[in-house]
């Protein structure tokens, strides 16, 4: 399987690198063969379609390439040309008190990133423009009319009719997602901490340094302590989808059991916690399990204890708190899944399974559980991967306390990856470990899901159980 | 599959679009900002005469500036919002030369200010109050516009000593001092607790009454109770940039190890629980608190309503010591500008607001203790019942010098080690001197 | 005889663990509905250890419509969040998931995976750059609702799975049939398919429109101070954690209530097509 997969990556990589060549062969047959308005349209674009009197995307090209040198004098090429070292002219004092901002790194970074992607947008752009004037050529060699603008409108809302629906939500994801993401990426090789922060100071390119401070097993490195939030973080995860799944299952199959009667009722009862905010119930939740909240007081005033119990103070039991409290969360979600889909097993049988004189249990396990993790494979994962980044949970009860010592960073026992990497951003700005930790997180619920995946039932054998 | 230039080019266009536009929109932005000052010259001639009078501007009187107009933001925390709406509306009607600027007050509460500033401080607010503690964060983050001149000669002329001392960082004044209350001291029940000098006594008063004793012993700020008491000291030495030099800390000692076994004592107790909002706690006996809360403590403890310095307790070794800890001032800071009108203005506004009547008033409408040393003599606050308690407290404290942040996270570890009993009464004194030295080679590592 | 009285006995057991589900799941949403009809006399209005309130009152709700706070504004603030996220985000999702279901492009396959991809990335990583992002346009502070709005909606179309399963389900014969009458896709789309898709419509809506009033880390940063654009996570969050707010813990119990009943009822309501949806999701994958 490994083998398999190599090849079919091998073989990816090699189409990238013949289609590069093909695409690099193909702008200079363009040119050699094509008439003059084509090797025009090699500096001005659209040249060729506007000459051909395809005036619509003719222009669409032209403005392209003037918006995009605007761009780039305007505003992009000062950016792009610091990105190397992010700025050097820090805040200067003037004498009066005021004070001159001058270099921002973060805007260079940012700005400068985006400039190089309109670039290649650019490019990719330009290559379009030599391909239309190559077919634009071959049509008319062969004699055949050319597209019209009135055409090529329709086909917007045709066959083109994805490009019109995706062009807005691409873009957005483009510029709220993807950029972002790509600068955090930068942001890692980085010295964007509290003591680097723009505008009022300067932060640069320090190379590996964060990742080295990450696996660094000293007193200063954040080795140990990423291993302990790391190996919670997955405990955490595996408890809170598995734990969740089959409470949810068999609360799920008590409310579907013959013979029981307000059926809507206990489900709508269950699933007012969806409804309500988490904020608000999971903070009254915290309060009430707190060291000298309503739940120690009662046990202590009934004598059912003689002391506090230290729900959150205690690392063993604030985790074993968080899991079961997620439990009051979770199991309306995987009660409200698994209801349908345990109808949708058929009838016959559990009855030929009773005639054989099968138990109960006996039937959950042999008919029940297999035809559920099947149907259910791909959900789990998503929980699974969803539960690693469960920051809610984590952070209304306990805000990832209790803190020890033995951990750095303000990291605390309960302490998920991310609520981690939310405290460095939001308490210590520290952006540089943030980001670091952030492409762990990645790297881990990528790997998971990969690994994951190709084990699951319904992946592996599609038909398996029809 | 050609007509995908179109869709790929109306992104282009957009993205392009967008971000040209922004960033014009920037320049745009900062362009009048900068002419403002200039092209109302004409307009407000009159009003660099009377800013000789203004009564708080001297500097600004040896170069006249026009003021311009604008808005300033004041992030203050929510009870005095209302208060500081008043004053900043009085200011104004007794400087109208200044009256180009708007105000906005925002209930930011002094923690978040800092937090928030230290993330985007050209997003900050314009004025914000703080506490002492965030002062070198704020610093070398670039959020606090140095006072030169006459403005670090009313820090000092003005306030007492330590407030003085304490919005200095190196020897450069940061800060307007509002209050010289932020300590902590003992609210307690005067039914529950008999006598409040003994620590042992509050405890054991309470666990027989089955009443809560509350003290926050994971923060860095209230720990230092136990430890400046047996005589350890914790200091940062600090540059003009807020660059920790060097750490004086004897932690890892005999005196830390009474300390930390006093501590550990303290949280072994059924009545002990960890906090110090009056409003988050429940069925209080005694709670080490500051005067912020005394209003809410006077409400659950009605007549039994009482307040104390911080008891002795005696040590592990058979010595009595009386707990210390530290003595703090919030503060007022200036971000800084860009644009020295503005500056002008919100210096003057910042020493209206922390000058003697304010204080005073402050103190009457929401009971701060005032840092002013005129505000500080009238009777109503020398008879105030927490602030006295204060007063005694604070002489038996050490001023809070200027910490790192990392500090604060370290001692809220040290303090949940101890309540999640990983410190317990079974340690071992060479355990606990082994907590000890990792915490204060941790501290030393905080200063290069 | 015997079969029956054990099913009898089998049924009695599952009532009496239902039962104590229902209390355990309730019981928190009492306690906070009993603390929220807590009178300011009793604690100041902070944190108590017993259950029931000795005398009830109305003063934290008769507090949180005063002109003393902001939470009509807040509450507001979300409300016009929640809906355009909703109107937006289903249009975003309906779009991409048609496309992505019904038509076949260059690139398709790519974009999924791509999509896939950015979603392992955790959310709060990219949280500083988006807030200096909606900056630059200026919809932070006083444009919060519309940057919150815009950031909500932006990302959306990567969340195109459930809706993209059901139009999966819709026969593509119906598509062929009207596209051979001469109907455009575009036509298809909407006469045909979104008519057809009224719950996973309502799902998509009701999902969107829930989010938002959770939302307190981004909201607060994007706020960054300016109280006007607060939503009620964020003020109550503060209410709750940070030390300003003395006697608020009432207040935050009956702020709690104010949001959780509407939300509640209005998603009662709306369950079928929740399931639905969340069904459906599931089996996907």
């Amino acid at each position: 399987m490994g083998n398999s997969t190599d090849s079919g990556k091998k073989s990816k990589v090699g189409k990238f690198f013949s289609g590069v060549g093909y695409d690099l062969k193909e702008i200079g047959l363009t040119f050699t063969q094509g008439d003059w308005k084509t090797k025009v349209s090699y500096l001005i674009m659209g040249f060729g379609p506007i000459m051909r009197r395809q005036f619509l995307r003719g222009i669409a090209f032209l403005a392209a390439e003037a918006l995009f040198i605007l761009y780039l004098v305007k505003f992009g090429w000062k950016y792009l040309q610091d990105i190397g070292t992010l700025g050097t002219v820090a805040r200067v004092m003037n004498d009066d008190g005021t004070i001159s901002y001058n270099d921002n790194s973060f805007l260079i970074l940012l700005y400068g990133l985006l400039t190089i992607i309109i670039i290649g947008i650019f490019l990719f752009v330009w290559r379009m423009n030599v391909r239309e004037n190559r077919n634009e050529e071959k049509l008319l060699a062969a004699g055949k009319p050319l597209s019209t603008a009135k055409k090529d409108l329709y086909s917007l809302l045709d066959s083109q009719f994805d490009k019109t629906l995706l062009a807005l939500p691409v873009l957005g994801i483009f510029v709220f997602t993807v950029l972002p993401i790509i600068f955090m990426i930068c942001i890692a090789f980085t010295d964007y901490d509290a003591n680097h922060q723009p505008p009022a100071n300067l932060f640069t390119w320090v190379g590996l340094e964060n990742f080295k401070n990450l696996f660094s097993f000293g007193t200063t490195g954040l080795g140990s302590t990423f291993l302990t939030v790391l190996a919670w973080t997955l405990i955490w995860a595996f408890f809170a989808t598995f734990l969740t799944y089959f409470c949810g299952m068999g609360v799920a199959i008590m409310i579907n059991k013959k013979g029981i009667k307000f059926k809507k009722l206990w489900r709508t009862i269950l699933v007012m916690t969806i409804a309500v905010p988490q904020f608000v119930s999971l903070l009254y939740v915290y309060k009430m399990f707190a060291n000298d909240g309503l739940v120690n007081s009662y046990l202590l005033k009934w004598g059912w204890i003689s002391s506090r119990i230290p729900f959150w103070s205690d690392p063993m039991l604030a985790k074993v708190m968080i899991i079961l409290i997620n439990l009051w969360i979770g199991i309306p979600y995987t009660m409200l899944i698994t209801t349908g889909l345990l109808m949708n097993i058929p009838d016959d049988l559990y009855e030929s399974a009773k005639i054989d004189g099968a138990s109960g249990f006996q039937m959950f396990k042999s008919i029940t559980l297999p035809y559920m993790l099947f149907v259910t494979g791909p959900f789990l994962l998503t929980q699974f991967t969803g539960n690693l980044n469960n920051f809610n949970v984590i952070y209304l009860l306990t805000q990832g306390g209790p803190q020890s010592m033995k951990l750095s960073n303000k990291a605390g026992y309960t302490d998920l990856l991310v609520t981690w990497l939310y405290k460095m951003t939001v308490d210590d700005t520290n952006y540089r470990m943030a980001a670091v930790l952030g492409i762990m997180i990645f790297v881990v619920t990528a790997v998971i899901s990969l690994v994951v995946y190709n084990m699951l039932p319904s992946v592996k054998d599609e038909e398996g159980f029809q | 599959m050609k007509k995908k230039v179109l869709a790929t080019l109306l992104a282009a266009v957009m993205t392009a679009g967008c971000l040209a536009g922004c960033g014009g929109g920037d320049g745009a932005a900062d362009a009048p900002a900068a002419d403002a000052p200039a092209a109302d010259d004409s307009a407000e001639a009159p009003a660099a005469d009377d800013s000789a009078e203004a009564p708080a501007d001297d500097a600004a009187a040896a170069e006249p500036v026009e003021y311009g107009s604008g808005n300033i933001t004041i992030w203050v925390a929510e009870n005095v919002v209302d208060f500081t709406k008043e004053q900043t509306d009085a200011f104004f009607a007794a400087n109208p030369d200044m009256a180009g600027y708007t105000v906005t007050v925002e209930p930011v509460g002094e923690g978040d200010a800092a937090g928030n500033m230290l993330t985007d401080v050209e997003g900050g607010a314009d004025m914000y109050g703080f506490a002492q503690d965030q002062i070198t964060r704020l610093v070398s983050a670039g959020a606090l516009a140095p006072l030169t001149g006459a403005n670090a000669e009313f820090v000092t002329s003005q306030n007492d000593a330590g407030a003085a001392s304490a919005a200095v960082v190196g020897d450069t004044t940061y800060a307007y001092p509002m209050t010289s209350d932020n300590g902590y001291f003992l609210y307690y029940d005067k039914s529950v607790v008999t006598d409040p000098s003994s620590l042992e006594k509050i405890v054991a008063d309470c666990e027989a009454a089955g009443k809560n004793f509350y003290m926050e012993i994971n923060s860095g700020w209230y720990q230092p109770a136990f430890f400046f008491a047996t005589g350890c000291t914790l200091t940062y030495d600090t540059d003009s940039d807020g660059n920790f030099t060097a750490c004086n800390i004897d932690y890892a000692s005999d005196k830390g190890v009474v300390a930390l076994k006093e501590i550990i004592e303290l949280a072994s107790s059924s009545a002990f629980q960890n906090g110090s909002s009056v409003d988050n706690g429940t069925n209080i006996g005694a709670i080490v608190d500051g005067t912020w809360d005394s209003g809410s403590a006077q409400a659950i403890f009605g007549e039994n309503y009482a307040c104390a310095k911080l008891p002795s307790f005696e040590g592990s070794d058979g010595n009595t010591y009386q707990m210390s800890g530290f003595g703090g001032f919030k503060l007022l800071g200036i971000k800084p500008q860009e644009d020295a009108g503005k500056l002008a203005v919100c210096h003057a506004l910042a020493q209206y607001l922390t000058g003697a009547d304010v204080q005073l008033a402050r103190y009457n409408a929401v009971g701060w203790g005032p840092s002013n040393t005129t505000a500080q003599q009238d009777d109503a606050v020398k008879s105030d019942v927490a602030l006295s308690a204060l007063a005694e407290q604070l002489a038996l404290t050490i001023p809070q010098g200027n910490y790192p942040g990392d500090y604060w996270t370290l001692a809220t570890s040290l303090g949940d080690d101890v309540i999640s009993k990983t410190l317990s009464t079974s340690s071992t004194d060479d355990e606990l001197m082994t907590a000890l030295q990792s915490f204060q080679d941790t501290c030393i590592s905080y200063a290069q | 005889m015997g079969l029956k009285a054990k099913r009898k006995l089998g049924n009695t057991i599952t009532y009496i663990v239902l039962v104590i589900i229902s209390v355990i799941w309730l019981f928190p949403f009492v306690c906070l509905f009993l603390q929220s009809l807590r009178s300011y006399n009793e604690a100041g209005g902070g944190m108590v250890e017993y259950l029931l309130p000795k005398q009830f009152s109305l003063d934290s709700y008769i507090f949180l419509f005063s002109q003393d706070s902001k939470f009509v504004r807040w509450y507001l603030n979300t409300l016009i969040i929640a809906c355009f996220v909703a109107l937006f985000q289903t249009i975003v999702v309906l779009c991409v998931s048609y496309a992505l279901s019904r038509m076949r492009f260059k690139g398709r396959t790519f974009l999924m995976r791509f999509w896939l991809i950015l979603g392992m990335f955790p959310g709060f990583l990219t949280m500083i750059c988006l807030y200096f992002l909606l900056k630059q346009f200026h919809l932070t502070q006083a444009g919060a609702i519309p940057g919150l709005i815009l950031i909500s909606v932006a990302s959306s179309g990567m969340g195109y799975y459930v809706t993209k399963g059901y139009f999966d389900t819709i026969p593509k014969a119906l598509d062929e049939a009207a596209r051979i009458d001469g109907a455009s896709r575009a036509r298809v789309f909407l006469t045909m398919i979104i008519p057809m898709s009224k719950p996973i419509i309502i799902y998509a809506a009701l999902v969107a429109f829930m989010a938002p009033w959770c939302d307190y880390v981004f909201a607060s940063y994007v706020a960054f101070g300016y109280t006007d654009s607060y939503n009620v996570a964020v003020a109550m969050q503060n209410w709750v954690w940070t030390n300003d707010y003395q006697g608020y813990f009432t207040r935050f119990c009956a702020g709690g209530m104010l949001v959780a009943v509407p939300v509640t009822i209005l998603f009662i309501c709306l369950q079928k097509y929740y399931v639905e949806g969340v069904t459906g999701g599931a089996v996907k994958g």
